[in-house]
């Protein structure tokens, strides 16, 4: 939206129309801001990219097999059935945030607590099942090998997102219920369900990567 | 019965329903052109392809050497 825009809107402030000016100048500041909050995860693309392409160059060019040969013994694939329903896990996740805010947009505060409650349940269990993974996969530790090493360190990097994820989402449900967010005001959720999409999106392509690859 | 064919058994089903639970919202989308619209058309877009992956795993199509 352009600037003279906001000035007409500054100038309304200063009349007797006081939400109009303000609804200007809010729609002028979210547009930025959401501009701002794309560029962030694009940034974050790159830095998952920078680690996803780290793994490619090693499982191609530098392992002779994979899952790579340790002490004489080819470690075991990942437990790809139990990876399957950990990411619907996260994916549904992903669906009920996208609910949870065209329920807000719609002005459904039931259906919106619902989703939004839902979806924090999912991303923990899905920490969890992650947590679980840790524990059972027979790959060596961080430091063992390279197939170890890569999987510790992107799973854990998206694992730290997700927990991210959840400690954000779980303070925009509380300001909502504060009525912090509007049915014309909500850019807070918005960004929040842009980033939890680009969370399990992330999730994709390392599922890909580790199970099914 | 075996663990990861309830596993799998489990994941099928919720792939199936996220992925047209998703779809629905990828066409509640589609009208609008706002950026945080186009984000979500992609990422919704992707998410419903990741679905898919899932179901290809389940299937035992991938992995193509056998989990």
């Amino acid at each position: 939206m352009s600037v003279s825009i906001a000035k007409q809107g500054y100038s309304l402030g200063h009349g007797h129309d006081e939400d109009a000016h303000e609804q200007v100048i809010y729609q002028e500041t979210r547009d930025m801001r959401l501009l701002g909050f794309v560029l962030f995860l694009c940034s974050d693309v790159v830095l998952f990219s920078a680690f996803i392409f780290a793994y490619i160059y090693l499982r191609t060019t530098v392992a002779p097999a994979w899952p790579p040969i340790v002490g004489g013994h080819q470690l075991p694939r990942l437990d790809t059935a139990f990876a399957t329903v950990n990411s619907v896990v996260l994916f549904g996740s992903g669906v009920t945030m996208h609910y949870a805010l065209e329920n807000f947009k719609h002005a459904k505060l039931r259906g919106f607590n619902a989703f939004m409650g839902l979806t924090i349940v999912l991303g923990t269990m899905f920490l969890l099942g992650q947590g679980y993974e840790y524990a059972h996969a027979q790959i060596g530790g961080w430091s063992g090998n390279i197939f170890g090493a890569s999987f510790f360190t992107l799973t854990g990097m998206h694992g730290f997102h997700v927990f991210a994820g959840v400690v954000y989402l779980l303070v925009l449900w509380y300001q909502a219920s504060r009525g912090v967010y509007t049915k014309e005001r909500y850019f807070g959720l918005t960004a929040g369900t842009l980033y939890w999409h680009f969370v399990d999106v992330i999730w994709v392509g390392l599922f890909f990567l580790f199970y099914l690859w | 019965m075996d663990l990861a064919v309830l596993e799998k058994s489990v994941a099928t089903v919720g792939a199936i329903v996220v992925f047209v639970f998703a779809l629905i919202g990828l066409k509640g989308e589609w009208p609008k052109n706002g950026l945080d619209d186009i984000v979500t058309k992609l990422l919704l877009g992707l998410m419903a392809f990741g679905c898919l992956l899932v179901l290809l795993a389940t299937a035992g199509v991938l992995p193509r050497g056998g989990a």
